[in-house]
């Protein structure tokens, strides 16, 4: 998948069949897009480094090749939306990307918005988010009246780290979102109580970030053995066992680990395939991953 | 933003520690010359002023104001901002304190810098010391390659530390105005070498306690406050 003559960056890929994979639903259209993302936080922020823009090209590369489709980003991940558009000009990929962005300011969301656009070059975005709920009062009625107009597919909401969620929350019962982002692992499991089922319920997608807690969940489980139920589910590391983990969850949409390697970009898509735990083996998950680290 | 509070320091690491200190590699291979020349500066700057007496003062604060332009240009603005959007918050500090080194230098009477052999003046020179001949290799410790040095005179940090080493061996009623800049770069220095969980990080917060600690024995010994006697008037200033 990633031989080749050349750089993986210097060869688009348009036109390239891309594998099935497991895909989930978008409630409020029916639309599936594959089960995992990929993210950009701090992995994609690399300034002008020519050496460092190409090594996430590759990345972007081999996340498409495997069958890959949503990308998310922020204004507020630095060069990160610069570094997409980069790799998407490069590969040539503007069809294979689900475009995923955020709105990051108290100030003109519309002035930001365009910055945005202008990053990745992209016209229309397939999702826009308002991060971490920042200027909500003026920001989510901005991105309904995008979408309303079409200039924008999907309105979401996004949290990290178990923040203001009660807040979220509100926001989940009161408007009609696409989406809501929220972190979720095998360690962080607070939005299995009220969040995830209150999503379901109102037919809201979620995508999930920090599934490894920003590498630190596989840094603690690197060099420990995977649970001998692993094989069952195909998972070949604890990587792809987090990810099933998540996605075998009825209300989670797509996942989005942020890599530097195209490898692991390849290996985290392929969680994507296989069987998935049921219940009773997330539990597993959880409790073996728990004790381990 | 009202919603600031919700934010943890770690929030704000908006880069790798792989990333941070490519900078400095990038840096140092492809404005080789201008890091050569500001160094060269720095070290033209600190021979003066550890020599006997007061001496080469304005030299000595131009040489430092165009330093400090170098780093908010080459550092600050060519390679750190595209990383980091905090960068345009703090550049203006810096722009300040090139300023206030040319102001000092242009005034009838500069700061007159020398070694007093008092408990500041060790800071200092302790400082300087660091700054020019430890600070490029405490990289290796870390890990990183020689290459990825942060040199006095083009790095931030080093800069920042050797600068308030500078100061310290300086009298003067205004030297306090040079003060805050450095002490506030170091304080964000600290803060992020420690989210990027580097050893060094308790470097540059050290500096700034022993920046304080020095600044009020001074002001409590009279060394910014009194005036400079005849003998030391007659000294040459430049």
């Amino acid at each position: 998948m990633l031989g080749g003559a050349g750089p993986l960056w210097a060869q688009t890929i348009a036109g390239q069949k891309q594998p099935d994979v497991m895909r989930k639903v978008i409630p409020s259209t029916g639309e599936e897009i594959p089960a995992i993302g990929l993210g950009s936080w701090i992995t994609f922020n690399v300034g002008n480094d020519p050496h460092l823009r190409d090594q996430c090209a590759d990345v972007m590369s081999a996340f498409f090749a495997a069958g890959g489709r949503m990308i998310d980003s922020s204004p507020m991940y630095g060069s990160s939306q610069e570094v997409i558009g980069y790799g998407l000009d490069k590969l040539g990929a503007r069809d294979k990307v689900f475009s995923t962005d955020k709105i990051w300011t108290s100030g003109d969301g519309l002035e930001q918005l365009a910055e945005t656009e202008a990053r990745w070059h992209v016209k229309k975005f397939d999702l826009l988010q308002v991060h971490n709920l920042v200027g909500i009062n003026e920001n989510l009625p901005l991105l309904f009246k995008l979408k309303d107009e079409g200039l924008l597919r999907y309105v979401g909401i996004t949290t990290s780290h178990g923040r203001r969620t009660e807040d979220v929350m509100a926001v989940m019962e009161n408007e009609r979102l696409d989406f809501v982002q929220v972190t979720y692992n095998p360690i962080d499991r607070d939005v299995e109580e009220y969040l995830l089922p209150l999503a379901y319920d109102r037919g809201i997608a979620v995508i999930v970030n920090r599934p490894f807690q920003g590498g630190s969940l596989l840094q603690k489980l690197e060099g420990k053995a995977l649970p001998e139920f692993a094989a069952e589910l195909k998972a070949e590391s604890w990587a792809q066992l987090i990810l099933k983990y998540l996605i075998a969850h009825p209300a989670v949409t797509c996942p989005i680990p942020a890599t530097t390697k195209p490898a692991h970009a390849a290996e985290n898509m392929r969680a994507a395939s296989g069987p998935l735990p049921d219940d009773k083996m997330r539990e597993q998950i959880a409790a073996v991953i728990g004790v381990l680290i | 933003m009202s919603e600031w509070w919700s934010y943890g320091l770690a929030d704000f690491l908006l880069f790798s520690p792989r990333v941070y200190f490519r900078l400095f590699e990038t840096l140092n291979t492809t404005w080789w010359l201008a890091v050569a020349a500001a160094f060269v500066a720095g070290l033209v700057a600190c021979g003066l002023v550890m020599r006997p007496g007061f001496r080469g003062n304005r030299v000595i604060l131009v040489l430092l104001s165009l330093i400090w332009v170098w780093v908010s240009y080459g550092f600050l603005w060519k390679y750190y901002q595209p990383i980091n959007w905090a960068v345009p918050y703090v550049l203006p500090g810096f722009v300040i304190e090139a300023l206030l080194l040319a102001l000092f230098a242009a005034r009838p009477l500069p700061l007159r810098f020398g070694w007093r052999g008092d408990f500041s003046s060790m800071v200092g020179a302790g400082f300087l010391a660091f700054a020019f001949v430890i600070y490029p290799f405490v990289g290796l410790i870390e890990g990183r390659e020689l290459l990825q040095a942060e040199i006095f005179g083009s790095a931030a940090d080093p800069t920042a530390l050797g600068t308030l080493g500078f100061v310290l061996m300086a009298r003067g009623t205004w030297r306090w105005l040079l003060v805050p800049v450095p002490l506030i770069w170091c304080l964000i220095a600290s803060a992020t070498l420690w989210v990027m969980d580097q050893q060094i990080a308790v470097l540059p917060l050290i500096a700034v306690w022993l920046t304080v600690f020095s600044c009020w024995l001074d002001l409590k010994n009279g060394v910014t406050t009194r005036k400079i006697t005849e003998a030391e008037l007659a000294e040459p200033a430049d």
